[in-house]
């Protein structure tokens, strides 16, 4: 388990829990700046899905729409 | 059931599941959960479920702002300040495709959909959507709930006393 600064006690799940929805929102907010900077860098979509971990495809059909968006304002 | 209160939950339904999804959208989730279709039933011109949360003494913007609390505080919790000022951003892009909630999210759903149908007068209303948001145990939105000093249970009573409900 990942050493963290104050962790909610794993005795308090409700907490703790509230903890991880909390973290994928962030880590969803996190994903889509770095992915919209790293397509204005000219980063294709092949090096963004190599460095999430995950495909291509995937990278672009889960971002491309917020990307082109935050893009073009 | 008659054509006019079909055509009428038509329309609830669609305002009830696209104000959903622009408050989901607003706080940068792109998943409408059970806290998203509560913020947008308290939209809803019925005024039901405007009326439910006024008797515990809340309101969409109280909600709203709760539910931003609930998640900074989690973060706090594992040593991550996030404050009011970095609270996520809107998406931008326009929603596609059909529309996705969370499971939590059809479930209150079709919870509302089936206290609608036993309900006097019958037909679908923003203040069956709060009752079946004040049905669940855990969560986002009952944390927001809690957040306020209202306890769920409160909340639901608040919902069968105003509106007809079934018991």
């Amino acid at each position: 388990m990942v050493d963290l600064p104050s962790v909610p006690s794993p005795e308090d799940p409700e907490a703790a829990l509230a903890a991880v929805v909390a973290l994928r929102r962030l880590a969803a907010q996190l994903e889509v700046e770095a992915v919209t900077e790293a397509v204005a860098r000219g980063w294709t979509w092949a090096s963004i899905g190599e460095a999430l971990g995950i495909s291509a495809q995937a990278a672009h059909k889960k971002l491309a729409a917020e990307v082109r968006a935050r893009r073009g304002r | 059931m008659g054509l006019v209160r079909a055509i009428r939950d038509i329309r609830t339904i669609k305002g009830l599941l696209t104000g959903a999804e622009t408050e989901a959208r607003g706080t940068g989730d792109d998943v409408p959960g059970p806290e998203h279709l509560l913020l947008s039933a308290a939209a809803l011109p019925d005024g039901s479920a405007a009326r439910a949360l006024a008797a515990v003494g809340v309101d969409a913007a109280a909600l709203r702002t709760a539910v931003a609390a609930v998640h900074a505080d989690a973060l706090a919790g594992v040593g991550l300040e996030a404050g009011t000022a970095a609270a996520a951003p809107a998406l931008e892009a326009p929603a596609t495709g059909p529309m996705r909630t969370s499971p939590q999210a059809q479930q209150v759903f079709q919870r509302a959909v089936a206290l609608a149908k036993r309900s006097s007068p019958a037909g679908l209303r923003g203040v069956h959507v709060v009752a079946a948001v004040a049905e669940l145990e855990h969560g986002t939105a009952v944390r927001a709930l809690r957040r306020l000093g209202v306890e769920p249970d409160r909340l639901l009573a608040a919902a069968r006393a105003g509106d007809g409900l079934p018991g």
